[in-house]
């Protein structure tokens, strides 16, 4: 393993995330070449803790794009402030100077709202920007954060254009409810992530959540593996898998019994059809890794 | 493709310029492998690929394997067949008499191309002679009966009343309905905004402009307002034997639609599912029947709706996004697992805008969905709707417009 993917994965584990050589490698490719990473997986794996992490990591700025449907380019980008522009106007309504001066005035950069792309691509020091969900956008929003990953340059008519300073380290995450194209997965790196293997998740496990007992932490964890198996609607991601081992911490549980998992199952099946199906295969003994 | 800021050009190219040839060429063979197994690779990716290796241990088998997947399989659909090139290259690569290039397109290639496949296949094989003809004449007897394999459905006397006097005027008719859901289709705002001169949404930058020109006062108001977004509709329509009274009916609905809007695709299933979206398009109804006949292989045979369900979901992902409604017109009498609508329905239904299920049943006085098919599809259904005459579809031209 080359030394840099190891220090990689070294930093991401300091930061509580257990990064497996997959991970590790594609965030060091995605440093190497400059490409942003496209990270996939079903939800509550992970896939935007990297950037947290990273961010953390490299010691830069977060700076994080949520997307959702009817999300444009203005909220984006950039907006002009328009009530301050208005207040100009009015406290300028007498000052000498002609109208093309006055525009020039307020379309200027004290009046323009940043957001976090145009952010992403100002600061005096590269920081790790999270474009979190980009399947809820729409397709018209697709095309255009293609072009600023293309060129890292946006162009404001008012101002003329404005080039990235150092590029943002971009990490896209997406939980697939839309096919994304073909052509902003050529821009990216890809990496998915599936639900972990009994063994990372265990890890994962112990290295967040505090005083746990050893034979609970693969308890849980061997449940959450045959819960996900059964194919429900909404299985529980890692998330889940914390939020209850949090829990029965909390509880100060022992070991798992099927009274104990009845009471705490609303941490991990958020669907009331998924929870009546995991009541009626606890209750037929179904279920595996309540015996041990 | 510019230089990345922290690339800074790697820290073994001065010395390893015989071994960047090496990689090189070891990239091009395997971008060729992937390619001929439907993975599609651009010169770019290529290039990319190279600079991964560079920057990895190639003596660290699994991470030249990671690079090079974080490369070139952009989709976790393509990871089973990387993994198959990728082993079959290192297995050549250990052993020079193997051959360089594994076995093509196997089971992993695409779903989409395999479906493809499948229709050509079944486009070439000898037609099963059926003429669908007399379904273009509404006079024409019933006893004519093109259909060979008897109804399943148990509402036999049920159906036969909404249907039995189905004239040539209501075809027409059918083809005036379609026509509305056209325009409610074609015409749904988007997120998207356009100037105009008069509107409900004041347009700020705009107004801003002109209020200097008045000293500060916005006499002047523009205004934008959203642009029409352009909506998709995928039709999937059961002509299976139990579904045979309405098929008459609902083809002639197709074909209207697929006629009155663009942007319409239509797929006919019993036990298999076949795209019809050609066939239906242009030439009177009658044509459009025959062509239909000389495609689609199993009119009224048993009806496997999970299955072919499915198999629209896998082999057309492309078809179904946001914008796209879809609907499927099927009595919901299926032979196959439940589980396998079900699961089928719901991973359409993340993905498509609406999902509507029209049961002609549902318009008969104490019909209640329970076959197993339905109750499987129900819970991930937007809108369930009856389908057995003018006035339901009518009610369609409003759900859609919603």
């Amino acid at each position: 393993m080359r030394d840099e993917i190891r220090r990689i994965q070294e930093l991401m584990e300091r930061e509580a995330y257990v990064a497996d050589p997959a991970i590790a490698t594609s965030v060091h490719l995605a440093l190497q070449l400059g490409k942003p990473l496209l990270v996939e997986g079903p939800a509550g794996v992970g896939k935007t803790e990297i950037a947290k992490v990273l961010a953390r990591a490299l010691d830069t700025e977060l700076i994080r794009l949520q997307c959702y449907e009817g999300l444009d380019a203005s909220t984006a980008l950039y907006e002009w402030n328009y009530p301050k522009q208005l207040l100009r106007i009015k406290l300028e309504e007498s000052a000498p100077g002609t109208v093309a001066e006055k525009e020039a005035a307020i379309f200027s950069e004290p009046f323009l709202l940043r957001r976090p792309l145009l952010e992403a691509i100002t600061r005096e020091r590269a920081p790790v920007l999270l474009i979190d969900e980009i399947d809820r956008a729409d397709e018209e929003f697709e095309a255009f954060l293609l072009e600023v990953l293309s060129d890292f340059q946006v162009t404001i008519p008012e101002i003329g254009t404005i080039r990235a300073t150092h590029r943002p380290h971009v990490v896209l995450t997406s939980n697939r409810t839309r096919d994304l194209s073909d052509a902003l997965r050529r821009r990216c790196l890809y990496l998915w992530i599936d639900y972990p293997s009994f063994e990372k998740e265990l890890r994962i496990v112990r290295t967040k959540v505090d005083g746990l007992d050893e034979r609970l932490a693969a308890q849980i964890t061997g449940f959450l593996q045959s819960l996900r198996r059964m194919g429900l609607s909404k299985a529980p991601g890692v998330a889940e898998t914390l939020d209850w081992a949090r829990a029965l911490a909390a509880l100060h549980a022992a070991h798992l019994d099927e009274a104990l998992v009845r009471e705490t199952l609303g941490c991990l099946i958020k669907d009331e059809g998924d929870l009546r199906r995991v009541q009626e295969e606890l209750a037929a003994g179904r279920l595996t890794a309540l015996a041990g | 493709m510019g230089t990345a800021p922290n690339a800074g050009g790697g820290p073994n190219r001065g010395a390893a310029g015989a071994r960047s040839a090496d990689l090189t060429s070891i990239v091009v063979a395997f971008a060729r492998a992937l390619r001929e197994r439907g993975v599609p690779v651009t010169p770019a990716e290529s290039a990319d690929a190279v600079r991964a290796l560079d920057a990895v241990d190639v003596r660290d088998r699994d991470e030249v394997r990671l690079a090079l997947r974080a490369v070139l399989a952009l989709r976790v659909e393509d990871y089973a067949v990387f993994d198959d090139v990728f082993a079959a290259l290192f297995a050549a690569a250990a052993d020079p008499g193997a051959p360089r290039v594994p076995r093509p397109r196997g089971a992993h290639a695409s779903a989409r191309a395999e479906t493809e496949e499948a229709l050509l296949a079944r486009a070439a094989a000898t037609p099963r002679p059926l003429s669908l003809a007399g379904w273009a004449r509404p006079d024409a007897a019933d006893d004519a009966e093109p259909l060979g394999i008897p109804a399943m459905s148990p509402h036999e006397a049920l159906r036969r009343k909404d249907f039995s006097d189905f004239g040539a005027a209501e075809l027409d008719e059918v083809t005036r309905v379609a026509r509305r859901i056209s325009r409610r289709l074609a015409t749904r705002p988007s997120r998207r905004w356009k100037v105009v001169a008069r509107g409900a949404r004041v347009h700020m930058r705009r107004t801003l402009r002109q209020t200097l020109r008045t000293g500060g006062d916005p006499l002047v108001l523009a205004f934008r307002e959203r642009k029409p977004r352009r909506n998709k509709l995928v039709l999937l329509c059961d002509v299976s034997g139990s579904m045979e009274l309405y098929s008459r009916f609902l083809l002639q609905f197709l074909y209207a639609i697929q006629n009155a809007f663009a942007r319409v695709e239509t797929f006919v299933f019993a036990t298999r599912l076949s795209r019809v979206t050609a066939e239906l398009r242009g030439g009177p109804y009658a044509e459009a029947l025959e062509r239909l006949a000389r495609s689609v292989q199993d009119w009224s045979g048993g009806t496997r709706i999970g299955a072919c369900i499915a198999e629209f979901e896998a082999g057309w992902p492309r078809l179904v996004d946001r914008r796209t409604a879809v609907i499927v017109l099927s009595d919901g009498w299926d032979t196959g697992e439940p589980e396998l609508l079900a699961g089928a329905l719901a991973r359409i239904r993340r993905r498509a805008g609406k999902l509507i299920w029209l049961n002609p049943l549902l318009g008969s006085p104490g019909y209640r969905p329970l076959t197993r098919g339905m109750q499987a599809a129900l819970p991930h259904l937007d809108v369930f709707a009856p389908a057995h005459d003018l006035a339901s579809l009518e009610r369609l031209a409003n759900i859609i417009g919603s």
